[in-house]
């Protein structure tokens, strides 16, 4: 037998196969083609940053629908996308018709507001806009090698430390944060002013920073890929790691953050696609006691305070100094101070590589 | 000398590829067949797998048509602003994916022209399919072209004008002279398609959204998975795609076998 | 009009229209973006330390990649072509192997193999060679791409170049250094500058591989396209854009000058890219000459 005579063969499986293809696409069995398809449920579209995948897709998201279809009979599609919670708001602002945005900074919901796409005052809903909490902590390997304890222990030589880009990553920005944060508590009044010591341990350890990934959530892959000494991250990222064993622990600085997430949801589109009502609902649920809960399973610290007389919570370990964002005088105002195009940290990574 | 030389070339390629893909291969079955076959049957790698050829599918419609217009053009129509379209044509391949993606967002993004103009008629096209096959078609375009232009130029055009003077209409031509004497550089080019579209990355990542299980091709699946920690996943659905370029690998060579053949004899038409 | 002539107009206008609307249009969308503001604003966005960085990094990293895949491709090629051996058929077609893989795969095998939790990402390490999240990762990822184009490019050009002409010429009384020189040299020539340019042009544009395996260290090991992908997400367009710009005007000058370098009378870079990737000009050559050698 011929090659030509196969090709034949081949050409008019292929032929067929093609028409088939496009077919089933424009009937809604296969990934719908931009829209056209015969599917009627309706359709809730999140854009979600990347660290509490697992919490959402396996638990949040399909407990959500149970009560949905409880309350209204209704069957719905919950459409999801994870990614650097920066990227995702850039999405959003860029033309992803996210319904909700659960993402890991106010600031980039602020954006997402900016832009002109939310236009309620999101911060005055339950919580203050927040679902879930954590706080900034260190993963080092097993068995500690290097006893990296405290802030200081990072800016030692030798000693390899990662985070995300703050650029993307709302994770990084929160790590950051909790440096600044952490010097100025750490600072010595007799050795001039908190700013300027904080400033010093942020160069200090940026220094020793190897690698910045484009999310919190690439951030740990690295570390798990032999790379680093010590992660700066999320607590919630850092406990499910080590309680499945991997060889990685989980230290807690006794200066932290209080990292709060916020959701909010998006107007613009919600208007648009006519799903105001399951999108509020779904923000709903995101404070209400049973998706807390669910939460502090994924090793999330709850934002609201859970209703007396439930069965309790797992207890996280306090830090002796946490401290909030409010604290140090507010989003904003911290965001600009050290990441804006003077800021403290967008200058010392241009005095680190010239050198300085 | 010989023997150093053929060495060193065993070396070079053992470093840069038979040893990369022997240990993706040892990693992607390291837990098991079980584990891999349920990672390949996961209902996002199906979807991504679909996805993937949904639009490899229509972006090889779209070339083979337009790729083999193109390239009629170019061998055989001598018109102002000929060399312009030529070093067009050639463009995607120093444009970065990235770039890429990042021109159609500056296209048809909201704040556009364009994109307002499209939004107005209710279809979208950024953090949807249509995207994911604009830019897949950008940077696939250049193959089928480039394959058939010299072949057309090289058989010229004697058999056509020979069936036009017995009467033949344009169609006719096209499918009975033309068509069969290009069709297996059409299918080399087709390949090389069929290869850079599953293949893409940059540029999807930054249009498609990466909504599960509705805009995420095989590649974005496996990046999800891989910064999911999910590696034996990551690294399952990597050795599919790897499988599947053997094969595009093999039909590749087997092409070329027989475009030799073919050449050949409409190099003899040609000439007698 | 003919039919004829109708149908060379309305090929020729789908041509022009497809061209324009698929290529030309999103290319001037990013140059009317990057100089929206001027040239004073493209200049400052390209000085910034980042950008800067990125932009010397790429290029950089390129050109040791170029002359790596340059010296070893022509070795690759010259074995392949002149000496027959187990495996020859078998490494030939793996050369191609790098068109099919899709980049991110490249990168992941590569992250995978020479990392840190591979026995031999480990062993090097210890060596003190730390190939991922570094340069030394990010020129192999740039090598793995770009393989196939010097081989390529010189295999058909190495068939064609006669064992005859070297001998003819030392039978007039050339040395084996002129017969290198004044034959070999300027024959195979075109076709290795074609490789070269190609494999830099390729290499600055990589981002599927790289960002696997290079880090991600803003002035140290952020290639232009990571960085650009880095602007996109942080509302930057201008930025992005001004980056994306050079590194196509880089490009683009490396193009011409290949075309500059290599064009004997008569033959346009066009036809050299095609002979590239052209099927049946190596075919022609390998069927009837290498069974036919050694």
């Amino acid at each position: 037998m011929s090659i030509t005579h196969y090709a034949k063969r081949f050409g008019t499986f292929t032929f067929g196969f093609v028409i088939t293809l496009v077919i089933s696409s424009v009937l809604g069995l296969g990934p719908t083609f931009g829209g056209v398809c015969l599917a009627a449920d309706r359709e809730l579209m999140l854009a979600i940053y990347s660290v509490p995948k697992e919490a959402y897709e396996n638990t949040l998201i399909p407990a959500f629908k149970r009560h949905w279809k409880q309350r209204t009979g209704q069957d719905i599609r919950v459409r999801s996308s994870y990614g650097a919670s920066g990227a995702q708001a850039r999405a959003i602002i860029g033309g992803f018709e996210a319904d909700v945005a659960v993402l890991s900074v106010e600031g980039d919901v602020d954006q997402i507001a900016k832009a002109g796409l939310i236009t309620h005052a999101w911060r005055n809903g339950a919580d203050r806009g927040n679902v879930s909490a954590s706080v900034v902590a260190f993963g080092v390997r097993k068995g500690n090698p290097k006893s990296i304890v405290t802030w200081e222990d990072l800016t030692k030589p030798g000693v390899e430390v990662l985070y995300p880009n703050p650029k993307t990553s709302g994770g990084a920005m929160w790590d950051i944060i909790a440096i600044y944060g952490a010097g100025l508590k750490l600072a010595d009044p007799k050795q001039g002013s908190a700013e300027a010591q904080a400033a010093a341990l942020l160069k200090r350890i940026q220094k020793n920073v190897k690698v910045m990934d484009k999310s919190g959530r690439e951030s740990v892959t690295t570390f798990e890929r032999g790379v680093g000494d010590v992660i700066v991250t999320y607590e919630n990222e850092l406990l499910p790691r080590v309680k499945s064993g991997r060889p990685m622990e989980l230290v807690l600085p006794a200066e932290t953050i209080l990292i709060e997430n916020p959701a909010a949801i998006v107007d613009r589109h919600v208007e648009k696609h006519k799903v105001r009502d399951i999108a509020e609902a779904f923000v709903a649920f995101l404070h209400s006691e049973e998706a807390q809960r669910a939460f502090a399973e994924y090793d999330f610290r709850t934002v609201s305070a859970l209703p007396v007389g439930g069965p309790p919570v797992k207890a996280f370990p306090q830090p002796a100094h946490l401290f909030t964002i409010t604290e140090l005088g507010g989003w904003d105002k911290v965001a600009s101070l050290l990441f804006g195009p003077q800021g403290l940290w967008t200058r010392t990574v241009e005095e680190l590589a010239r050198g300085k | 000398m010989r023997r150093l030389f053929i060495s060193l070339v065993w070396l070079y390629f053992t470093v840069l590829l038979i040893g990369p893909i022997a240990y993706l291969c040892v990693q992607a079955f390291g837990e098991g067949l079980t584990v891999f076959l349920n990672e390949v049957m996961r209902p996002e790698a199906v979807h991504g797998f679909w996805l993937s050829a949904e639009i490899t599918l229509i972006v090889l419609l779209f070339n083979i048509i337009f790729g083999t217009v193109t390239a009629m053009v170019l061998a055989r129509q001598r018109f102002w602003g000929q060399t312009f379209l030529s070093g067009l044509i050639d463009l995607p391949f120093s444009v970065s994916p990235v770039i890429t993606g990042f021109m159609l967002i500056l296209l048809v993004g909201p704040g556009t022209i364009l994109g307002t103009w499209f939004g107005a008629m209710g279809i979208k096209i950024l953090y949807a399919l249509p995207a994911m096959i604009l830019v897949t078609l950008f940077v696939t375009f250049p193959f089928v072209v480039r394959e058939l232009t010299p072949i057309l130029m090289a058989i010229g055009t004697d058999s056509e004008e020979a069936a036009r003077t017995l009467g033949a209409n344009e169609w006719q031509i096209f499918l009975r002279v033309t068509l069969p004497a290009i069709r297996w550089g059409m299918a080399y080019g087709a390949t090389l398609t069929i290869a850079r579209a599953i293949g893409e990355f940059g540029a999807v990542l930054v249009v498609s959204g990466n909504i599960l299980q509705l805009t995420q091709t095989a590649t974005l699946h496996i990046y999800q998975s891989y910064v999911d920690f999910n590696y034996v996943g990551a690294y399952a659905v990597a050795a599919v795609l790897l499988a599947v370029s053997f094969l595009i690998l093999i039909v590749l060579e087997l092409v070329k076998a027989r475009s030799s053949v073919m050449t050949d004899r409409s190099s003899q038409m040609v000439s007698s | 009009m003919s039919q004829h002539t109708v149908t060379k107009l309305a090929l020729r206008s789908a041509a022009i229209g497809y061209v324009l609307c698929l290529i030309l249009l999103p290319l001037t969308a990013i140059g009317f973006q990057s100089f929206e503001d001027g040239l004073t604003r493209f200049m400052d966005d390209i000085q910034q330390p980042q950008a800067k960085a990125a932009l010397t990094l790429t290029i950089e990293a390129a050109l040791v990649a170029t002359v790596i895949n340059a010296l070893f491709g022509t070795l690759s090629a010259w074995v392949l072509v002149r000496y027959d051996f187990p495996g020859r058929a078998f490494l030939n077609a793996l050369v191609d192997l790098p068109f099919a893989v899709p980049t991110l795969v490249a990168g992941i095998m590569i992250a995978a193999l020479y990392g840190a939790t591979s026995p031999i990402g480990a062993w090097l390490n210890t060596g003190g060679i730390e190939v991922l999240y570094n340069v030394p990762g990010i020129v192999l990822a740039m090598l793995f791409v770009t393989m196939p184009f010097t081989i390529r490019s010189l295999q058909p050009v190495l068939m064609e170049l006669e064992q005859d002409q070297e001998e003819a010429a030392y039978t007039l009384g050339a040395t084996p250094w002129q017969a290198f020189w004044h034959v070999t040299v300027p024959s195979v020539l075109p076709g290795l500058l074609t490789g070269v340019f190609l494999t830099f042009v390729r290499a600055l544009g990589e981002f599927g591989s790289v960002v696997i395996v290079a880090g991600n260290i803003p002035l140290k090991t952020q290639v232009a396209a990571v960085y650009v992908y880095g602007e996109i997400e942080s509302y930057n367009p201008q930025g992005a854009t001004s980056v994306s710009v050079v590194v196509l005007i880089v490009s683009f000058l490396a193009l011409l000058l290949l075309e500059r370098l290599t064009r004997p009378p008569g033959q346009r870079l066009p036809a050299l890219l095609q002979q590239v990737f052209s099927a049946q000009f190596l075919v022609l050559r390998s069927n009837s000459k290498l069974n036919s050698q050694n």
